[in-house]
């Protein structure tokens, strides 16, 4: 077990970037130092962790280049095959130090760690820092990365958030493909944020909710512009999407539909775009 | 003549040609059925650094056509009020692109912001019915690609990224590895990992600016042509440069719809935020072939196989025949030509995508310092859930692909 004395030490052992800032001046020994040094702060596991996680400040409030790097090779380090042990132990540990009185920015710096080595062990951290407005974001891009048990952490908080936060969520959910977030989806249809809207339309369209449709060509039909455009494009997703899952009657009455009400000429595309999608329900 | 069209076999010679052409108005190109006021295609641009302006230039005036700006845009309101200067007092201004996207009177949309804009701009002006212009490299990571290639095919648009295609002459030979040698300048594209927060300018709309991509904190050194040495933004010298040589290989030896299988890198261990140094990448295609980016700037040489530069008469007898068994690759439109045409266009969506995907894979290669494998048809990595990790990356609120 490392102290926290030799696990600056190790650190320390990391060559300095050059004089303008960058790794630019790194040769072969100089690789070779690094691969050392985390080979053995790999040795050291959760206490090195610990370690370097101190070691962190807030930027502009401190030099923390040589631990930030170290924890983020580690974290790289840790996904190896083989690995799996260190990894469980790696992000318990970062995990366990998301909250507390850190800055926010080191906050933000451990949860993308989460994001590039987490798994389904530590979701429930994630879920925990949707809920704070400056975390809400990050975590939800790491759960989204996670993928394995994001979708419930993410639906477990959307209830209790507003705002941009729920926006985050939404957003999420929809990359995820989430089914169980259908009305969820619905529901942010009718969000007074035009960007939750266009999220929870992608998500309908990402999950092919045939259900959803007839609201969702009602919700874009309302709008003008980017709204309208990004709409659009959702319910043409959703009509490929339906098509793609046999449902060829729902994503003809989109089709219909589009090619119905797009006739003017600045939305011509639509009504070829569509006319095109109908020869595939056929 | 009006197309870019080189043989295969010359093309092994390198040899390169480049070629005029005419315009003709937007009414009778197909797609949209408006008559524009003359036979002038009408243009927004986004991104009114370095390389602002000059690709429609070069992609559509110097073949022959002509376009009327109508909209610039930019973060940058330093770089707004000198594209008033360039362009005209009729050019209306932005500083949000989306305002630049729903207008009904642009017919073709240039695109010279970093590219991790790029994939949602592409996507965006393809859903608004426009032809695109793309500055190299096409996306940031992999599935980016797959969401445009997506767009631009549902709404049948023109799509071309803008890189040297067949003009580099850079190409060499060799029956089973091709190696493209010291094109990559490695050192001056590491990033700083000693950045402190700035102010954020008065002009700069630092959070538009970082859009998709993590907010950080503001420093200079992110912005205006630097951002090129930062993950979030590009993915140094392999993604601002491979797709210049790239392209034109998957295109001459048959790949523009298909990827490497296996990519291994040697590269130094790679920081979280501002790229690095590596020696080379060796990719692998499904049939043998292979790939050597080699940077010739650091670290180990490539020693597993030898460069050549062959002409097309020093080859042997049996690869003579496997190269005049090649069938002719489709011939290479100029942007203009494939907006009037509605054809593909050189470069064109899929295999700029495919071209791009080399570089994201070569950096992932990179990032993880282990070797990867890849499946083309799935463009998932095989194997290894956390290499995945960035192939897709989830985007800052409130983007998605």
């Amino acid at each position: 077990m490392p102290t926290l004395e030799e696990i600056k030490n190790l650190v320390g052992q990391i060559p300095d970037p050059d004089e303008g800032g960058s790794y630019a001046n790194l040769d072969m020994n100089k690789v070779e130092q690094i691969e050392k040094v985390i080979a053995q702060l790999h040795k050291g596991g959760r206490d090195s962790v610990l370690g370097l996680v101190d070691m962190l400040v807030e930027p502009g409030k401190g030099d923390d280049i040589k631990a930030r790097f170290a924890l983020h090779l580690l974290a790289v380090h840790v996904t190896r095959k083989g690995h799996e042990q260190a990894r469980s132990e790696f992000i318990q540990a970062v995990a366990s130090q998301v909250y507390g009185d850190r800055p926010k920015a080191v906050q933000i710096y451990l949860i993308e760690r989460l994001q590039l080595a987490g798994t389904k062990a530590i979701v429930g951290t994630l879920g925990k820092a949707l809920l704070d407005p400056e975390l809400c974001d990050p975590a939800a891009r790491a759960l989204t990365s996670i993928r394995d048990g994001a979708a419930e952490q993410l639906l477990l908080a959307l209830s209790k958030v507003r705002g941009s936060q729920r926006l985050s969520i939404i957003n999420s959910l929809a990359v995820l493909r989430a089914e169980e977030a259908a009305d969820a989806f619905r529901k942010a249809l009718r969000d007074p944020d035009p960007d939750t809207r266009i999220a929870a339309a992608w998500g309908i369209a990402r999950i092919a909710d045939a259900s959803a449709s007839e609201v969702l060509l009602k919700c874009a039909e309302d709008h003008k512009g980017w709204e309208r455009i990004n709409e659009t494009d959702a319910c043409l997703a959703l009509a490929e999407n339906l098509v793609a899952a046999g449902k060829r009657s729902k994503a003809s009455a989109i089709y219909s539909h589009l090619r119905r009400t797009r006739t003017d000429l600045p939305e011509r595309h639509i009504y070829e775009t569509a006319a095109q999608g109908m020869m595939t329900t056929r | 003549m009006s197309r870019q069209h080189i043989s295969r076999r010359r093309f092994l010679a390198t040899t390169a040609t480049t070629a005029a052409i005419t315009i003709v108005s937007r009414h009778v190109l197909g797609g949209r059925r408006h008559t524009p006021p003359s036979e002038i295609l009408t243009a927004g641009l986004i991104g009114c650094g370095g390389q602002g302006g000059e690709d429609l230039n070069t992609y559509i005036r110097a073949p022959g056509g002509d376009y009327k700006l109508l909209a610039a845009c930019d973060v940058d309101k330093g770089r707004l009020d000198r594209a008033r200067r360039k362009f005209g007092e009729h050019v209306e201004l932005y500083t949000d692109w989306r305002r630049v996207i729903e207008r009904k009177d642009i017919d073709v949309i240039s695109i010279a912001t970093p590219p991790h804009w790029h994939a949602l701009m592409c996507i965006a002006a393809a859903q608004a019915g426009k032809d695109i212009l793309c500055e190299k490299p096409m996306t940031r990571f992999i599935a980016e690609g797959r969401a445009v290639v997506t767009a631009v095919k549902r709404y049948g648009r023109v799509f071309q990224t803008i890189h040297k295609i067949m003009r580099s002459g850079l190409l060499r030979y060799c029956p089973a590895v091709y190696i493209q040698q010291g094109f990559f300048p490695v050192l001056r594209y590491c990033g700083k990992v000693n950045l402190k927060p700035l102010p954020v300018p008065g002009h700069l709309d630092w959070d538009m600016y970082c859009g998709p991509s993590p907010l950080r904190p503001y420093h200079p050194h992110r912005f205006g042509g630097t951002h090129r040495l930062y993950w979030d933004y590009e993915g140094g010298s392999l993604a601002d440069f491979a797709q210049h040589h790239v392209d034109p290989f998957q295109w001459i030896y048959g790949k523009d719809d298909t990827s490497p299988v296996e990519v291994e890198a040697c590269a130094a261990p790679t920081h979280h935020d501002a790229c690095g140094l590596w020696a080379w990448v060796e990719l692998k295609y499904a049939d043998g072939l292979t790939l050597v980016l080699d940077g010739n700037e650091w670290g180990p040489r490539y020693d597993r196989k030898e460069p050549r530069h062959v002409e097309i008469s020093d080859l042997d007898e049996e690869s003579h025949k496997k190269v005049e068994a090649m069938p002719e690759p489709e011939p290479l439109l100029w942007f203009v030509e494939a907006v009037k045409t509605r054809k593909e266009a050189g470069g064109h969506v899929e295999a700029s995508h495919r071209a791009v995907t080399i570089a994201h894979l070569s950096n992932i290669a990179i990032r993880l310092g282990r070797k990867i494998k890849y499946d083309p048809v799935k463009e998932e990595i095989v194997g290894d859930e956390v290499a995945n990790r960035l192939v897709y990356q989830p985007m800052r609120r409130p983007w998605h692909i």
